[in-house]
């Protein structure tokens, strides 16, 4: 499946939601840490949380809301997840990730025009790759959400640079550019130019969107 | 008056082992640090150690040192196994009689 094919069946992928935040950064701490983040918006709101008891794996769990653009449909999802750093290349001016991200919970999908509730089971299997160094960014993710019915495969491109080179104690500032979509949720390539603030002890992300919808996200390590 | 000469000699002699005691640094080379939000396990888990009186991290110079308390001692296989746990990789890691205060003025006179 070539990119562009996928970035088209990304509009339905919105109601996973909770994927999209993977495409932040590494999605999980180093051993014995936890991680929260969130993607907050108008049209989805994500929490997320994973404990990683090894270097490599982590577990957590995450809510979303999801609502599509005519906001007639929403999706709610609360799931139980699993992250695997798959493997890490660490070179003396970058680092690069693959990482295997995937859960399980319950959808409850809501369609504003009939007023039809249903829940259902829905799994969520995902990969990224990331590449950084002190002035670069880059993270491509795909993942599927997919329930009995449901099909919201979702799918992001991200790439950013940082203004100038910080120390470690240091607040460094980024610009980042994120495409992305989801199946049956959205028709449209969602934009964001998001500027970006990163310091050792926080992660922040804002920006608005081509739908001029505002955005927030943020990563946390304790 | 004899106990204030010898007062004055105990701290004289503490003084003086103070100023010739030689601070302990573990210094390592790290590779892959180009973000300080991801680095942060490095620090936290050096400083962890009970060993630890501070730890210097610097992305640029992909430097990371841990000055230990005085008469303390780590493995530099701890040290290393530690970063490896934080997801970095140990170039070179040996050990300075510097503190990691001296280490930062150094690379900051550069």
């Amino acid at each position: 499946m070539t990119i562009y094919r996928l970035l088209r069946r990304m509009p339905a992928l919105l109601l996973a939601g909770a994927a999209s935040s993977t495409a932040w950064a590494a999605p999980m701490g180093f051993q014995d840490s936890w991680m929260s983040m969130g993607d907050l918006g108008p049209n989805w709101r994500e929490v997320y949380a994973n404990y990683a008891v090894t270097p490599q794996d982590a577990f957590g769990v995450a809510n979303t809301y999801m609502r599509s653009d005519d906001k007639q449909a929403s999706l709610d999802l609360t799931d139980l997840t699993y992250t695997r750093l798959v493997h890490r290349w660490n070179s003396p001016d970058a680092q690069a990730n693959l990482w295997f991200v995937a859960g399980i919970g319950e959808a409850q999908a809501h369609d504003q025009a009939t007023g039809v509730s249903s829940t259902r089971t829905m799994v969520s299997p995902g990969t990224q790759f990331d590449y950084e160094t002190r002035r670069l960014y880059f993270a491509a993710t795909a993942r599927l959400y997919r329930a009995s019915g449901i099909d919201h495969d979702y799918g992001s491109i991200r790439g950013g640079f940082s203004f100038y080179e910080t120390e470690y104690d240091e607040t460094q500032p980024w610009f980042v550019l994120e495409a992305r979509r989801m199946h049956d949720l959205s028709d449209r390539t969602e934009i964001t130019p998001m500027l970006r603030l990163v310091n050792k002890g926080f992660f922040v992300e804002a920006g608005v969107n081509n739908a001029h919808l505002p955005r927030l996200n943020f990563m946390v390590i304790f | 008056m004899k106990k204030l000469i010898l007062t004055s000699l105990c701290i004289a002699a503490f003084a003086s082992a103070q100023a010739f005691a030689e601070v302990q640094t573990i210094k390592a080379d790290v590779n892959g640090m180009v973000c300080a939000f991801c680095a942060q396990g490095i620090e936290r888990k050096l400083r962890a150690m009970p060993q630890t009186r501070d730890v210097y991290v610097n992305l640029k110079h992909k430097i990371v040192a841990v000055e230990l308390k005085e008469g303390q001692g780590v493995p530099l296989d701890t040290v290393r196994d530690l970063v490896k746990e934080a997801g970095y990789d140990v170039t070179h890691i040996e050990t300075v009689n510097q503190s990691a205060q001296e280490i930062k003025a150094g690379i900051n006179k550069e």
